[in-house]
């Protein structure tokens, strides 16, 4: 099967020509623009179908892959070399992650004509949409750090604008301004992270790292003040801050919440699905640089303080939407804590589960706020002690939620079940080996029951019961099966359903991977092996590749281990599932006594402990350290120190020092232009004529008895001027 | 005791005289009457010298000259005088500025 | 003696009558006046033995030049002072009246007389005075020196004198009708 790249860019360009051409006619013909927008979404689906095609049913290698580098510039001089490559680095697992990043996008994208429809800024909605699916793609496809940062930056430029999109309301300002400027706290750290590789490897693409890795390049030491580390530990470290920034782990979690105060639909693509994992996918391409780097226990305690502590602020949020967001954040804890404990493929399964689920649960969110429309304050409704009930009424709705829900909470037969389960039974594998892994994996076990207990208690709560907003629930239309409003949420619960993904219950069947669909994700997703890349040399862009050779590999999930610790991974693994199985279902026990039979009250809860029900209320006091503590105490008068230095003091004395001298060459220059120039020479010579002229006029006066006085004058002075010499 | 200063002396003031009336006086005439003067102070001057310091007789012709030439002068001077005045109706020597610049 | 008086005399006439010309406001009193100071250079030439410069002064100077300035002053109505002497008496009699010029006018005539006097008394007494060395007459040394050394100025000053004569007489001459006419 011959490839070239028009196969493969048109995934990026589509996107991008669309939000180019409609940033231009979005202001006459809207509709035209949405529909670009959705077109051109949709044909990049079908390209990255092609190849998730091409990839998974054909013949190739599992560990085949696609990789062309292009120059774009380069600053030579002299015997010095400086060249910035970009170019496209397709696997499996790009090639999955662009079929799931294109299908929710587009099915994001029908539904965004419901939500947005009535909205004045219908059109622009979709212009921002297309950049940003332009820049997750290109995320996708790129090929090296640099690239990599150069999307993701423009994904935060398109998280900021569209958190702000309701830019009438004052919070919407001020989230969109905090999303931006924690996720750059991140990114600091990134840039700094791609800078070290940069100059210790000499490129920034990822085959030369990972062979950089593999030859031990990066092992020498950086020293600062006087501490040094290893380079490949500080630069796993600033990139994993890139990480932890944009997928809201746990110092940076902070923006994640009020993102929320943006469209339901952009966060559903953006908040949910694709941007924050792309901090996770990027570590996950890392993956052998936090390895070596020794990072990987830190990684797993931070994603497991993520998952848990996220998972108990969400116990008592009454916003729907809050909910969801809390629930982000701890699943994406997940994903950062099955890098920590060596579950690659596990981690990025959950990666791709938890993206459709949630998307699907922020979809389906999205239809029940926009069918709860309050008509004394003409606003749509997101509190949940308004809603009950609405299950009779919103019948497809909550279907999809409901499948979700069971997704999320790792209920067997459902995707989320397979990845969480495989996530957490590594967890517990590693924690029979290293003793410092038991935190994460008790932790990730407690935020596995608080997931269950939360996620019921919002079904519970928004669609069973009595509704206890009389007028509200009156006024809610029965729903209809919509194109653009349920159908997308039904596609998307289709992929909730675990079988997709994995082929038996626990998911740990062997089987091959070349004429089944079993365990296909298994099979194609492993964490790369540096030592092939050694050696690697790089091909131009536009060279067609000829298929490599047709090798089946064979699936062994024992591979490289030995029997008796195979033996003892199945039955940990086995150990495992049954306790999830048995967290999730006390889970959904508790809500369902909690708010169904009403048996346990759950005020008595928030009664007994009242101090961290406030907590939990403010967020662990988050926002109130970095606003109060960091910002107004740490940097605000750090930047009047500086700002002082600069206006007080340079300002003063360079800028206007030099403004002092020029107002004193100025007064020399206007002194010797007035004094010398005017007054001497210009005016002087006025006065001078004026004199020899009343001279003149007085000896020519033609008076003879004048010229006779004269002459007298000049004779008596020529005689005494004679007299020595005369004796 | 005549001696040659004394002349000298009466020379001298006589000059002076005459520059005073050539400086002093408004009218035409008047200053030729200080020409005058003065003409004949420098004449009793040579006179004085070739009887005292020379003992020759070239001062005596020097001052034959000297009458002759005031003389003719005063004719000269006292014709322009006159046509002066007939063109002018007045003697002023004010009057007389045409070469004023 | 006789020569420190006659220069005395003759010292005071010139001085004084220079003083007066510069003084005196009248114009034909001022050429009077200098009429007096040239007499006195008179005397001194006698007195420094210059017999011959002496008379040839009295004659041009006296007689000819003060003459002629006397007569351009009446030309030229040069006196403009309206001073009018009264009608009646001794000033009323024209150019009678100024007790000045009477005094000053009887004690030259004095003072003349008695040098001409005394001088004629002196060579009617004696021989020909002129034999004497010391009463040697200085015209014969005039004349040689004249026609000897300075032979050009001599005919020089004649071409002078030639071309004042015609200038003055060309200047002075009086307007004719067809000069009257334009000036009218």
């Amino acid at each position: 099967m011959e490839y070239d790249i028009s196969q493969i860019l048109p995934i990026v360009l589509l996107p991008f020509g669309a939000f180019v051409l409609n940033a231009l006619i979005v202001k006459k013909i809207p509709r035209v623009a949405v529909f670009l927008s959705c077109l051109s979404i949709f044909v990049s689906f079908l390209f990255a179908a092609n190849i998730f095609k091409d990839f998974f049913f054909s013949k190739y290698a599992s560990d085949f892959y696609v990789h062309r580098v292009f120059e774009w510039f380069n600053l030579n001089g002299g015997n010095q070399t400086f060249s910035v490559k970009m170019g496209i680095y397709l696997d499996n697992m790009s090639s999955v992650m662009l079929l799931m990043v294109t299908g929710t996008a587009f099915l994001i994208h029908i539904f965004s004509t419901f939500y947005m429809k009535e909205d004045a800024r219908y059109g622009r909605f979709f212009v921002y949409l297309s950049l940003f699916s332009s820049a997750m793609l290109g995320l996708v496809l790129s090929d090296n750090l640099l690239s990599v940062f150069i999307f993701w930056e423009i994904m935060g430029f398109c998280s900021y604008s569209l958190i702000g999109f309701y830019f009438e309301k004052e919070g919407a300002g001020n989230a969109s301004l905090k999303a931006f400027m924690t996720t750059r706290v991140g990114d600091v750290f990134f840039l700094f992270g791609i800078i070290a590789l940069w100059t210790t490897v000499g490129s920034v693409s990822f085959v030369d790292i990972y062979s950089a890795i593999n030859d031990g390049l990066l092992s020498s030491n950086i020293s600062i003040l006087i501490w040094s580390f290893p380079v490949v530990t500080v630069a796993a470290i600033s990139i994993f801050l890139g990480t932890i920034g944009k997928s809201a782990q746990f110092p940076l979690q902070v923006w994640l919440p009020d993102a929320m105060w943006g469209p339901t639909p952009c966060s559903a693509l953006i908040h949910a699905a694709t941007m924050v994992a792309a901090g996770v996918y990027l570590s996950l391409r890392m993956y052998p640089l936090m390895q070596a780097g020794g990072l990987l226990i830190p990684i797993a305690y931070i994603g497991a303080i993520t998952a848990f502590g996220a998972a108990t602020i969400a116990l008592i949020q009454t916003d729907i939407k809050a909910v969801l967001a809390y629930s982000t954040i701890s699943q994406l804890g997940y994903m950062v804590l099955g890098i920590g404990v060596g579950a690659y493929n596990a981690s990025f399964m959950h990666l791709i589960t938890h993206a459709v689920f949630k998307a699907c649960l922020f979809l389906s969110a999205g239809s029940i706020i926009h069918s709860l429309h309050d008509h004394h304050t003409h606003a749509h409704v997101q509190e949940m002690p308004r809603m009950g009930g609405l299950k009779k009424k919103m019948p497809y709705t909550f279907i999809a939620m409901l499948f979700c829900t069971l997704a999320i909470s790792g209920v067997p037969l459902f995707s989320g079940f397979v990845s969480k389960d495989r996530i957490l039974g590594d967890a517990l594998l590693m924690a029979t080996h290293n003793n410092l892994y038991i935190i994460p994996a008790l932790l990730g076990f407690g935020g596995a029951f608080l997931t269950a207990f939360y996620m019921f208690r919002m079904m519970f709560l928004t669609f069973f019961g009595e509704p206890r907003d009389k007028e509200l629930f009156d006024h809610v239309h029965t729903e209809k099966l919509k194109w653009n409003q349920n159908v997308p949420l039904l596609i998307l619960t289709v992929f909730t359903l675990g079988f997709w993904y994995s082929g038996s219950f626990s998911g740990q069947g062997l089987v091959k991977v070349y004429d089944a669909k079993y365990e296909w994700f298994q099979t194609l997703i492993k964490a790369p092996k540096i030592s092939e890349f050694q050696n690697y040399t790089s091909i131009g862009m536009t060279e067609k590749f000829t298929s490599n050779e047709i090798v089946s590999s064979k699936y062994e999930p024992d591979e490289g281990e030995t029997e008796e610790e195979s033996h003892h991974a199945h039955s940990v693994h086995h150990v495992g599932a049954i306790i999830s199985i048995l967290i999730a279902i006390s889970g959904i026990l508790m809500a369902w006594l909690m708010y169904i039979m009403k048996t346990v009250n759950p005020g008595w809860w928030v009664t007994t402990f009242t101090r961290w029900y406030r907590a939990l209320q403010n967020k662990y006091y988050f926002d109130d350290f970095y606003i109060k503590g960091v910002i107004q105490k740490l940097l605000l008068p750090l930047n009047r120190t500086l700002s002082f230095f600069d206006m007080g003091i340079f300002d003063r004395y360079a800028i206007d020092g030099w403004a002092a001298i020029n107002r004193f060459f100025y007064k020399t220059s206007r002194w010797f232009d007035n004094v010398v120039v005017d007054s001497i020479l210009v005016d002087g010579t006025g006065v001078s004529v004026r004199f020899f002229n009343v001279l003149l006029r007085t000896i020519q006066n033609g008076k003879i008895q004048f010229y006779f006085i004269v002459f007298i004058a000049v004779l008596a002075g020529y005689i005494f001027s004679l007299k020595p010499l005369v004796n | 005791m005549i001696s040659l200063s004394s002349y000298l002396v009466i020379s001298l003031f006589l000059f002076l005289c005459g520059i005073t009336v050539m400086i002093a006086r408004k009218n035409i005439i008047a200053i030729l009457l200080g020409i005058e003067l003065i003409l004949n102070a420098s004449a009793l001057n040579f006179v004085a010298y070739s009887r005292f310091g020379h003992n020759n007789i070239d001062g005596h012709i020097m001052a034959l000259f000297i009458i002759v030439i005031a003389a003719a002068e005063a004719a000269v001077g006292l014709a322009i005088a006159i046509r002066y005045f007939q063109n002018r109706e007045t003697i002023h020597i004010d009057s007389a500025t045409q070469l004023q610049s | 003696m006789f020569l420190n008086v006659v220069f005395s005399l003759s010292a005071l006439l010139t001085v004084s009558g220079a003083l007066m010309v510069v003084v005196t406001r009248n114009l034909i009193h001022s050429c009077v006046f200098l009429l007096m100071s040239l007499l006195g250079i008179v005397g001194l030439y006698v007195t420094l033995n210059a017999d011959f410069v002496a008379a040839t002064q009295l004659v041009v100077y006296v007689g000819g030049v003060i003459v002629l300035m006397l007569f351009a002053v009446m030309l030229t109505g040069g006196n403009n002072t309206k001073e009018v002497l009264s009608r009646f008496g001794f000033e009323s009699l024209p150019l009678m009246g100024n007790v000045k010029t009477y005094f000053w006018g009887i004690l030259s005539a004095i003072t003349m007389m008695s040098v001409a006097g005394n001088l004629i008394y002196r060579v009617a007494q004696s021989s020909l005075a002129s034999v004497l060395e010391q009463y040697k007459s200085s015209v014969d040394e005039i004349g040689t020196k004249l026609l000897t050394d300075h032979v050009l100025s001599f005919e020089i000053s004649s071409i002078l004198l030639l071309g004042a004569l015609v200038g003055a007489a060309i200047i002075a001459r009086p307007l004719g009708s067809k000069q009257l006419n334009e000036e009218k």
